[in-house]
C-alpha cells in the first residue's frame, strides 16, 4: 500500500464514519412544525361554547353562558378560566374577541423561567409543569399578553394558563375549544397552513378584512392568529408590542455573564498584583535611600 | 395595514457626543472641585 | 482514641461557649427593643396566614402586579443597598487602600447579612417554595432565565461573603488554625465576590427588560443593567456612610481608636467615592434621555415624578457630597446619604411597583401586612447584627 493509497482510504473510512447522514435524517424527524390556531373574529357570534368547552376539559370554573352576562364588561383570562371571549362596540357593530395564550414562537414566559417548569413543546403549545414551578411569578412579569394567571388564593397556587389542551394534541385531537366552535370562528392546524388560509381570506375579500395577521409578526411571531375587520386597537390588542422576540432583550446580557466572569476576576487579580509590586518598590526605594 | 419608512435610529448621535463632551468638562471639573479642599485643609 | 476524646473534649467546650454566648446582654427594654419585638411577632402571626391560606391573604398583589413591595423593597432594593460590601473589599483587599480596613469587617458583616434576610424574603414570596431548590440541583435548569442567574448568584456571593467574614468567626470561637486557614481564602473570595456582584447587580436590572410593554418608557431602557450596576455603587456608599453613622453612636464603646485614620477622613472619602458615581449616573440617565427622544414624555405627571426621582434624588444629593467633602462637613455627608438612599428606593420601586403597568386602573399599592413584614425582616437583620457585633470583632481592624 502506497501512502497516497493510504491517505486515500483512512480519509474515505473516516468520512463514511461520521454520522453526517444520520444526523440529517434525525433532524428530519425531529423537526415537527408549531400548530396554532387562526381566529376569525368576522365568523364569531359570541356563544362562549368554547369558554364551556375549554373549562369542562380542563377542570375549571364552567361559566352559566346562558345567564351570567359576562359580555357586558371586557374581562381578563383568570386563574379560574383559561379563555374568555369579549364583546367590543365597533363602527361595524359588535365584535366578539376570543383571548387566551397566544403561544408565542420565543415565549417570555419560557425564556424567564428558571427551573423549565414554563416550557414550549416541539409541537408549539407551552405547558406548565408544577412539580418544577416554585411560584416566583417572572413568567407574569415577562409576558406580554399578560396571560399567566396565578392562584393568589392557595397555599399550594398554581400557574393557570391555557395549554392549548396539549393531551388531546397528543391523542391526535384538536383543542376543545376549536371542536366546541359551532362557526368555524376557529381554526386549528400547522401555522404555515393556516397563514395560507388566512391571507388567501384577506385577498378573496378586501373589503371584509383590515389586511394585517395578527400574530403573523408580533412579538417574533405566535401560535395563534387572528383576522379582523376593524383595526385591531379597538378590539382589545396591544399593536405596540413590536415584532422583537422577547427572549432577545435578555440575550445581551446573558450573553456578557460569561464575558464578565472570564474577564473580571482576571483583571481583578492583576490589579492587585501591581499595586503589590508598588509597594515592594516603594519599601526597596527606601531601602536605598536610608 | 404595515408601513413601511426609514427610522433613523441614529439620529440623536450628535446630541449624544455633544452630552459626552460636557461631561467630560464637568466631569474635570468636578473632580478638581472635590480634590482642592483635601490638600489644603489636610 | 485518645482524639475522639480531645474532639469531644473541644466540641462540648465549645457547645458551651456557645451557650454563654447566646444570652442576651445589656438592658432589655430599649426603644428599640420595645419596637421591634411587638413588630417580630406580629409579622411572624401574618406569614403563618401567608404560608395557609395563600399569598392574596395578605398580600395585594394581583394578576397585573405579580411583584410587589417584597420584591421591589426587600430584594431589589435591599440588595442594591448591600453593595458597600463589594465596593469596600475592592478599595481594601484588590487595591490595597489601608485608609478603609477599619471598617472592612462591619461592612461585610452588613453585606452578608443583608443577603441572608432581605434575599431571604425572596422565599416569602415565592409560590411554591418548596420547588426553590429545582433551580440549583436537579434537571431544572432554566440557563436561559435572568432570574437563573440572579439566584445562583444570591448563593454563590453569600458563600464568598462568608468566606470574606469567616475569619471573624473564627476568632471569636478561638480557633486559630481555621483562622489562618480561612484568612488565606479571603482574596480569593473577595475577587470571586466582585465579579458576582458586578452580575447580579446588573442581573436585577435585567429581570425587567422583558417587561418591556409594562414599564414606563421613561425608566425602561435597554441599559437597566448597567443602570443598576452604577447605581449599586452608591447606593453601597450611602449605606457605608448612613450605618456608620448610627453604630457609631450606638456602639461607641465597642469602636476603639484603633485606626490612625479618623472616621472624619473615611467618611469623606466614601463621599467623594459616591459623588463621582452619581455624577456618571446621572450623565448616564441623561444619555438615555436624549438616545430615546424622552423629552417628549417629560410634561405629564409622569415626567415630574421623574424628575424629582433624577433631579431630586441624585444630582442634588450628588452636589450636596461634592460641597460636603471640599468643605469637610460631616453633617452634610449625612443628610446627602440619606437622599441618595431615597433616590436608591425610589429608582428601584418606580421600575419594579410604580411605574410598572402605570396605565392600569387598579394600581397596586403594598398592605399594612406586607409593610408589617418588610419591617419584620429588616428589625430581624439588625437585631442579627446587634448579635454578632456585640460578641464578634467586627469593629477591629486586625486581619
Amino acid at each position: 500500500m502506497n501512502r497516497r493509497n493510504f491517505i486515500r482510504t483512512t480519509a474515505t473510512i473516516s468520512i463514511a464514519a461520521l454520522p453526517l447522514g444520520k444526523l440529517n435524517a434525525q433532524e428530519n424527524k425531529e423537526k415537527k412544525e408549531f400548530v396554532g390556531v387562526l381566529v376569525d373574529t368576522t365568523r364569531c357570534l359570541g356563544c362562549r361554547l368554547c369558554e364551556v368547552a375549554c373549562s369542562e376539559e380542563h377542570g375549571n370554573y364552567v361559566p352559566d353562558v346562558k345567564n351570567d352576562h359576562a359580555l357586558e364588561k371586557i374581562r381578563d383570562t383568570s386563574e379560574k378560566q383559561w379563555t374568555v371571549v369579549n364583546r367590543f362596540e365597533t363602527k361595524n357593530g359588535e365584535v366578539f374577541v376570543k383571548r387566551q395564550c397566544m403561544h408565542c414562537w420565543q415565549p417570555a414566559c419560557t425564556a424567564a423561567c428558571l427551573t423549565n417548569a414554563m416550557f414550549k413543546t416541539k409541537e408549539g403549545p407551552i405547558t406548565w409543569d408544577g412539580d418544577k414551578c416554585m411560584g416566583c411569578r417572572y413568567c407574569m412579569v415577562s409576558c406580554p399578553f399578560d396571560i399567566p394567571k396565578f392562584e393568589y388564593n392557595k397555599w399550594n397556587p398554581k400557574i393557570q394558563k391555557c395549554n392549548m389542551c396539549y393531551e388531546r394534541l397528543q391523542e391526535g385531537k384538536k383543542p376543545a375549544c376549536v371542536q366546541a366552535c359551532p362557526k368555524d370562528a376557529l381554526l386549528f392546524g400547522i401555522k404555515r397552513e393556516l397563514m395560507e388560509v388566512a391571507r388567501h381570506r384577506v385577498y378573496s375579500y378586501p373589503d371584509k378584512y383590515v389586511h394585517k395577521i395578527y400574530g403573523e409578526h408580533e412579538v417574533g411571531g405566535t401560535g395563534w392568529l387572528y383576522l379582523s375587520a376593524v383595526p385591531f386597537e379597538q378590539i382589545g390588542f396591544r399593536t405596540d408590542l413590536g415584532t422583537t422576540p422577547y427572549p432577545e432583550y435578555t440575550k445581551e446580557f446573558l450573553f456578557s455573564v460569561p464575558l464578565v466572569l472570564f474577564g473580571v476576576p482576571a483583571l481583578l487579580f492583576g490589579l492587585n498584583l501591581l499595586t503589590d509590586r508598588k509597594n515592594e518598590l516603594n519599601k526597596n526605594e527606601r531601602w536605598e535611600n536610608e | 395595514m404595515e408601513f413601511y419608512y426609514y427610522v433613523n435610529i441614529f439620529e440623536t448621535k450628535g446630541l449624544e457626543y455633544l452630552l459626552l463632551i460636557c461631561f467630560l468638562v464637568l466631569f474635570i471639573l468636578m473632580v478638581r472641585y472635590i480634590s482642592t479642599s483635601d490638600k489644603k485643609k489636610s | 482514641m485518645s482524639n475522639k476524646a480531645v474532639l469531644i473534649g473541644e466540641f462540648r467546650k465549645f457547645f458551651k461557649f456557645l451557650i454563654q454566648e447566646m444570652k442576651p446582654r445589656g438592658k432589655w427594654l430599649t426603644p428599640f427593643n420595645i419596637i421591634s419585638i411587638p413588630i417580630i411577632l406580629l409579622g411572624l402571626v401574618i406569614l403563618f396566614f401567608r404560608f395557609t391560606k395563600g399569598l392574596g391573604s395578605v398580600t395585594n398583589l394581583s394578576q397585573q402586579f405579580p411583584w410587589g413591595f417584597w420584591i421591589g423593597f426587600d430584594v431589589v432594593t435591599g440588595v442594591a443597598f448591600a453593595g458597600g460590601a463589594y465596593i469596600i473589599t475592592f478599595v481594601v483587599y484588590v487595591m490595597r487602600v489601608e485608609k478603609y480596613h477599619s471598617i472592612v469587617r462591619v461592612t461585610v458583616l452588613n453585606g452578608l447579612l443583608a443577603y441572608i434576610f432581605y434575599a431571604g424574603a425572596l422565599v416569602l414570596d415565592l409560590g411554591r417554595p418548596w420547588h426553590i431548590i429545582n433551580p440549583i440541583i436537579g434537571n431544572s435548569f432554566g440557563y436561559n432565565s435572568v432570574l437563573f442567574l440572579v439566584s445562583w448568584h444570591f448563593l454563590l456571593y453569600m458563600i464568598a461573603e462568608f468566606v470574606e467574614f469567616s475569619p471573624v468567626i473564627a476568632e471569636w470561637a478561638h480557633w486559630e488554625k481555621v483562622r489562618k486557614f480561612v484568612s488565606a481564602l479571603t482574596l480569593g473570595a473577595v475577587i470571586f465576590g466582585i465579579t458576582l456582584s458586578m452580575l447580579h447587580q446588573s442581573g436585577l436590572g435585567a429581570l425587567f427588560l422583558m417587561a418591556k410593554p409594562k414599564i414606563h418608557p421613561l425608566w425602561y431602557s435597554e441599559f437597566i443593567p448597567i443602570l443598576f450596576f452604577v447605581s449599586s455603587i452608591f447606593a453601597g456608599l450611602s449605606m457605608i456612610i448612613f450605618e456608620g453613622i448610627i453604630s457609631h453612636k450606638v456602639f461607641k464603646d465597642l469602636i476603639g481608636e484603633k485606626s490612625h485614620y479618623s472616621y472624619e477622613e473615611i467618611i469623606l472619602g466614601l463621599g467623594k467615592g459616591a459623588a463621582i458615581a452619581m455624577f456618571v449616573y446621572y450623565f448616564f440617565k441623561a444619555l438615555i434621555f436624549i438616545h430615546e427622544k424622552q423629552w417628549v414624555l417629560i410634561n405629564d405627571f409622569w415626567g415630574y415624578w421623574y424628575l424629582v426621582e433624577v433631579i431630586g434624588f441624585v444630582l442634588i444629593p450628588c452636589f450636596m457630597f461634592a460641597y460636603a467633602v471640599r468643605n469637610r462637613s460631616i453633617g452634610i455627608i449625612k443628610i446627602a446619604s440619606v437622599l441618595a438612599l431615597i433616590g436608591i428606593i425610589l429608582n428601584r420601586l418606580n421600575i419594579s411597583v410604580i411605574a410598572f403597568n402605570w396605565d392600569v386602573a387598579n394600581k397596586y399599592y403594598p398592605s399594612w401586612q406586607e409593610i408589617v413584614v418588610t419591617l419584620m425582616v429588616v428589625f430581624s437583620e439588625i437585631w442579627a447584627f446587634r448579635w454578632i457585633a456585640t460578641r464578634m470583632p467586627v469593629f477591629s481592624k486586625e486581619n
